[in-house]
């Protein structure tokens, strides 16, 4: 067994005793100083001619809304403007679990922020957190957004930076709580003032379309449904499309694609999935193992150099932001020499002999 | 109570819950036993189409539960296999229209008719979850080899409290296991410290049999089947052991190769 998948085991063996602490706000430590660090960071290494205003979101801590230590929840802000939010707010969501929402909203994110985005991603999964694993931020994470909500500190002391990228944040949810605890408009005054500082807020949403759901689309302008192509997910993204309001715009992803199936036959095409669902493609991300791979090590699979799905998650962040990408089609036939040589492709060196 | 009330149950979602309710279901039913399965996921079911049932569907467990309609007029029989019967969950009403109460006594009821009862619960660890778990004598916690799908499954096994728990362990691709990329099932059973029901390698199949409504557990010259025949059986106390993955042999890996998947 490699050292990798020897350390996250220890990792979670670790894990099982360590939540016993529920409300104590811990002492941060080093890894923990966050968002602080990400906005007052020097700007990022934008990309030349990008279009990211960093001047004017470059809020500081201390012009956030003084906490009132009296009362348990922060105090509803409808005067917050919302005009003046410059951030996207999109939540990634999809009835069934197990689709790849978690996946995508740590890969998305850090593809956007490659691209030069300042982008933050919440776990909405309160109860069953899991983007902080994928993210490889586990070990970091000692605040969620229920402290925020209940005052036991700020949005600022909240947010983990991420590891590898500058302009990329998360927002941790609470693992010993329930989703009961937070409402829409909770989430809502949260992802608002995460709009005055990020251009893209991407909202992970849990499976199901219980209390958790609700709370994630209450918080967003926009949607990102994932799919696979299989009856089940299919059938729960419908029903999950019909539960969007009404004006929400809200766009597919179909995920974990194989194109030998779809080639044989016993797996849905993307044509077949659109016709069922009507609703604006864009992306169609082919299945690999080394997502696997990639999220039990806590990295992005974007980072993994030759990796179809990573390039299909870049070209995925790349129409989010209104470029014109052509979506390819891989359930094109491959010649038979190609076939051959995928089979002996060998498996990644590194991991041989550990 | 016979103590023959099982939920299925995984925290994380797509690892296999409504798939490994369906095998089991059929599995047992070829052992000649009478199986009620119970689908708890109201408003996101699923365990209907993988059975291939969803055009028969006329009441509901919430029209059970609220007195609208008999036992016998919500369960659908399966004409496959005698003996195998589902009762789905409704497709357009909330999770919250049915309390814990009113579902424990749905299924006390079906306990006392069928041999078993499987209940497919939905994800998550809300009033979904507490429906479905309300009723059950014991559960069995479906996971994957994967450090997300491995943290929710604890978390789940702390939320079942001291109801008896065992694991199957899903979607296990031993050739990665071999290589160090996965979980090997030792280290899962380490790591959530219960017993082990079974262990089932990814199979493409599934996907197929799934989208055709014909759980792969139907045919029994299937690898598959025979592995779901063995945990029914250790599920109803059978002491036999868990049937572990061998490697593949030259003929699969050369077949692989040839048609390169994976």
């Amino acid at each position: 067994m490699s050292n990798d998948v020897r350390e996250h085991r220890e990792e979670l063996i670790a894990l099982q005793p360590a939540e016993t602490d529920v409300g104590a706000r811990p002492e941060p430590d080093q890894d923990a100083t966050t968002a602080a660090d990400v906005l007052s960071a020097p700007p990022p290494s934008v990309p030349e001619g990008s279009d990211v205003d960093d001047s004017s979101a470059m809020a500081s801590p201390a012009s956030q809304p003084a906490a009132a230590e009296t009362t348990h929840r922060r105090p509803r802000s409808p005067q917050r403007a919302r005009a003046t939010t410059t951030g996207r707010a999109i939540v990634v969501t999809s009835g069934k679990g197990g689709v790849g929402k978690t996946t995508v909203t740590a890969n998305l994110g850090a593809a956007l922020s490659d691209a030069g985005k300042r982008v933050v991603v919440v776990d909405a999964d309160v109860g069953l957190r899991n983007l902080d694993v994928v993210m490889g931020l586990e070990n970091r994470v000692r605040l969620h957004s229920l402290d925020v909500i209940e005052e036991r500190c700020t949005l600022d002391e909240a947010l983990v930076r991420d590891r590898m990228r500058r302009t990329l944040a998360l927002l941790p949810a609470a693992q010993n709580r329930d989703k009961d605890e937070i409402d829409p408009e909770d989430m809502l005054d949260l992802v608002d003032e995460l709009q005055e500082k990020f251009d893209i807020v991407l909202i992970d949403c849990p499976a199901g379309i219980e209390q958790g759901f609700r709370n994630a689309v209450g918080g967003a302008q926009e949607a990102i449904i994932v799919t696979t192509p299989e009856v089940s997910a299919v059938r729960d993204a419908d029903r999950v499309a019909g539960l969007l309001p009404g004006d929400m715009p809200a766009r597919l992803i179909i995920n974990r694609v194989r194109p030998q199936l779809v080639r044989k036959g016993t797996m849905m095409s993307v044509d077949d999935v659109l016709d069922i669902l009507r609703l604006d493609l864009v992306g169609v991300v082919p299945d690999d193992k080394e997502v696997i791979v990639a999220t039990n090590r806590g990295k992005p699979v974007i980072d993994v150099s030759g990796s179809p799905t990573g390039a299909a998650i870049r070209r995925i962040a790349s129409r989010l932001l209104g470029e014109d990408v052509p979506i390819p089609d891989f359930t094109a036939q491959q010649a038979w020499y190609a076939r051959v040589l995928s089979g002996f492709k060998p498996s990644r060196p590194s991991t041989k002999g550990s | 109570m016979k103590g023959n009330v099982f939920v299925i149950t995984s925290g994380k979602g797509g690892v296999g819950k409504t798939t490994t309710t369906a095998n089991l279901g059929v599995a047992l039913a070829r052992l000649g036993k009478q199986v009620a399965l119970v689908d708890a996921d109201i408003g996101l079911r699923n365990l209907d189409l993988v059975l291939g049932l969803e055009k028969r569907i006329v009441y509901d467990v919430v029209d059970l539960a609220e007195g609208r309609c008999q036992p016998r007029q919500a369960l659908i029989k399966d004409k496959r296999l005698p003996g195998l019967f589902l009762m789905p969950a409704a497709q357009t009403k909330d999770k919250e229209s049915v309390s814990e109460a009113q579902m424990a006594r749905v299924v006390h009821a079906l306990g006392a008719d069928f041999d078993a009862v499987l209940i497919d619960c939905p994800a998550g660890i809300e009033h979904g979850f507490r429906n479905a778990v309300a009723g059950a004598d014991e559960a069995v916690v479906v996971t994957m080899p994967e450090v997300s799908a491995i943290r929710d499954a604890d978390r789940i096994l702390g939320m079942l409290g001291s109801r008896r728990a065992r694991i199957v362990v899903n979607r296990v691709r031993p050739e990665m296991v071999r290589t160090g990329d996965m979980l090997s099932v030792d280290d899962v059973a380490e790591i959530l410290g219960r017993e082990i029901l079974g262990i089932v390698p990814d199979d493409e199949e599934v996907i197929d049999t799934t989208n055709r409504g014909a759980p792969v557990a139907l045919d029994a010259s299937r690898r598959l089947a025979t592995i779901y025949t063995t945990m029914a059986r250790r599920l109803l106390g059978e002491d036999i052991p868990a049937i572990a993955l061998h490697e593949d042999g030259l003929w699969n890996k050369l077949r692989r190769i040839m048609v390169g998947q994976r």
